[in-house]
């Protein structure tokens, strides 16, 4: 699971900079939450775009994560990269007065949509493209709201275990502090990724290394010293967000269908 | 003999761009009096071409990209890789070697890639043939990408006579680890350090860089001598124009004391072959 710093910054910052040219986009933006995640992506387009040419967007809700949105401020002034904060309680709250809810769950999916919505029009307003924060774990485990954080245009991050992430951000100089926070997807205050899925991310990632790069069965990954129930767990986890991964199905009925025999690349003639 | 590998970036779907860029690599490698230059796998349509394969399917005969391509191939010989048609509706993942204004071989893939991130079966033809054919450059085989890592392949080549097998590649590398390299990197230099070693003949792969959909092609390109012995090797990130003096004396040299090519016995390979074939009809 060990990476090295130096090769992944390069592939990645030479991916950015690729996919943004092919698709004639000379900015990115991303959204800034004072996480590792987000941190370590605007790190990675500051590099490859110059600082000039990135985005960020800090997109509290209300005075919730204050703390968050300061690092985040500091963290763009310390790379030097554009940065707005948009307060989204207004609208969020506008629309639970009128259709309230208990969930804090519904609660969170509407913020991150909410978030993703602004992203978009100022991704128009300001030709950038976004750059998406999603790592490899959390898009396994489903652990992301759909058409909410997972939604950009291009995701450098996605082949990254969050401990990898990790790994690559002490490499690119992300402050400690940023570093050494309990990793949350800042649904609600004091929640946390590890509490609420019920296993560390440590723990999480070498299952998952196991399961998904190594397709080691199961009876070895148990053999190897993992519990039955974590890898159970994991598995169903993976197993109902695979939606989240896909695009909705068609049903095939002509003769060339989208999604099924309409077989072109991404790049498209770029 | 001075031979280059351009490890360039294809751009997909695009012929014509493709086109400019190999006459870039051309007049640059002239500039360098290389006697030989190789670009990759599907070098002038880019490799994730899907449905896209008829719209940029040519035939190498009568295409007049081509014809300008042989025009430039009289003072250096030439390897591009296409996708041609050979047969009407009918598409291959093909290597051509020209020279002296002309095609002297076409190598087709044969092991198309389809598992897993490969999809090259649902859209190619099979080829059916590893040839070994006579150049300026020496008595020359090709394989393209996955053809290599069959090692049957490789020895079609070296009992063909080959004293250089050229391998052109659009590998995208897969497996990071704490090196500062992927995982297939190593495959494919420990393929061609291997098959240069035991064929005893000079081993060039060519490789490309770039992405397509978020595949990252791996570059690292070399060039290995019949000792086995690596001579050049690009970068694994970088657009590199890979210069390499080889001389062909040096595989008489080296089957002086290994003599694995004197000692071959095709008869015998080919005899055992049949047995083992008739066996699993039965």
């Amino acid at each position: 699971m060990k990476i090295n710093g130096p090769f992944v910054e390069k592939i990645l910052t030479a991916f950015i900079k690729e996919e943004l040219s092919k698709f004639n986009f000379k900015k990115g933006i991303l959204g800034l939450s004072g996480g590792l995640d987000s941190s370590v992506c605007a790190i990675l387009a500051s590099k490859a775009l110059k600082p000039n040419n990135v985005i960020s967007l800090i997109l509290p809700y209300g005075e919730a994560f204050s703390e968050d949105v300061k690092d985040a401020k500091e963290f763009a002034q310390f790379l030097g990269i554009k940065s707005k904060i948009v307060d989204i309680s207004p609208m969020v709250d506008a629309y639970f007065s009128r259709y309230p809810t208990e969930s804090r769950i519904a609660k969170g999916n509407k913020m991150a949509r909410e978030r993703m919505s602004i992203l978009y029009d100022f991704s128009a307003r300001e030709k950038a493209l976004i750059l998406g924060t999603s790592n490899k774990t959390e898009l396994l485990l489903g652990y992301g709201t759909i058409h909410g954080d997972i939604a950009c245009g291009i995701n450098p991050l996605g082949d990254l275990y969050k401990t990898q992430l990790k790994q690559l951000a002490k490499h690119l100089g992300v402050p400690e502090k940023i570093r050494k926070k309990t990793p949350s997807a800042g649904l609600w205050v004091g929640q946390t990724d590890e509490k609420e899925i019920g296993l560390s991310y440590d723990e999480i990632d070498k299952i998952l290394f196991q399961l998904v790069d190594r397709r080691m069965p199961k009876k070895e990954i148990i053999a190897s010293g993992f519990k039955k129930e974590a890898l159970e767990k994991i598995i169903s986890l993976i197993k109902n967000s695979e939606f989240k991964r896909k695009l909705p199905p068609i049903p095939k009925i002509s003769a060339r269908t989208v999604g099924h025999d309409f077989l072109f690349p991404y790049d498209w003639d770029k | 003999m001075k031979v280059a590998l351009a490890q360039i970036s294809s751009h997909l779907g695009d012929v014509r761009k493709n086109f400019d860029l190999h006459l870039q690599y051309i007049q640059k490698a002239k500039k360098k009096n290389a006697d030989l230059l190789i670009f990759p796998e599907l070098s002038l349509t880019g490799y994730t071409l899907k449905d896209l394969v008829e719209e940029v399917a040519l035939s190498p005969d009568t295409n007049p990209l081509f014809d300008e391509l042989k025009a430039r191939s009289h003072d250096i010989s030439l390897v591009i890789g296409f996708v041609e048609e050979k047969e009407r509706g009918l598409f291959y993942n093909s290597a051509a070697f020209l020279s002296e204004g002309k095609i002297l071989h076409v190598h087709r893939k044969v092991f198309l890639p389809t598992y897993g991130m490969f999809e090259e079966g649902k859209f190619f033809a099979q080829g059916k043939n590893f040839h070994t054919f006579s150049t300026a450059c020496g008595n020359t085989g090709m394989m393209i990408c996955r053809d290599f890592l069959n090692y049957g392949a490789c020895y079609l080549l070296f009992a063909g006579g080959s004293d250089i097998i050229i391998v052109i590649s659009a590998a995208p590398g897969r497996g990071i680890q704490a090196k500062e390299a992927y995982e297939t990197n190593r495959m494919w230099e420990l393929m061609g350090e291997t098959i240069s070693r035991f064929s005893t003949s000079f081993l060039v792969y060519c490789n490309r860089v770039g992405f397509e959909d978020g595949k990252h092609f791996a570059g690292g390109s070399f060039i290995y001598n019949p000792m086995g012995q690596l001579m050049a090797k690009a970068s694994y990130l970088d657009k590199e124009l890979l210069l390499q003096e080889i001389n062909l004396d040096d595989i008489r040299e080296v089957r002086k004391k290994w003599p694995y090519k004197r000692d071959d016995r095709p008869e015998i390979i080919l005899e055992a072959l049949k047995r083992i074939i008739r066996n699993y009809e039965d």
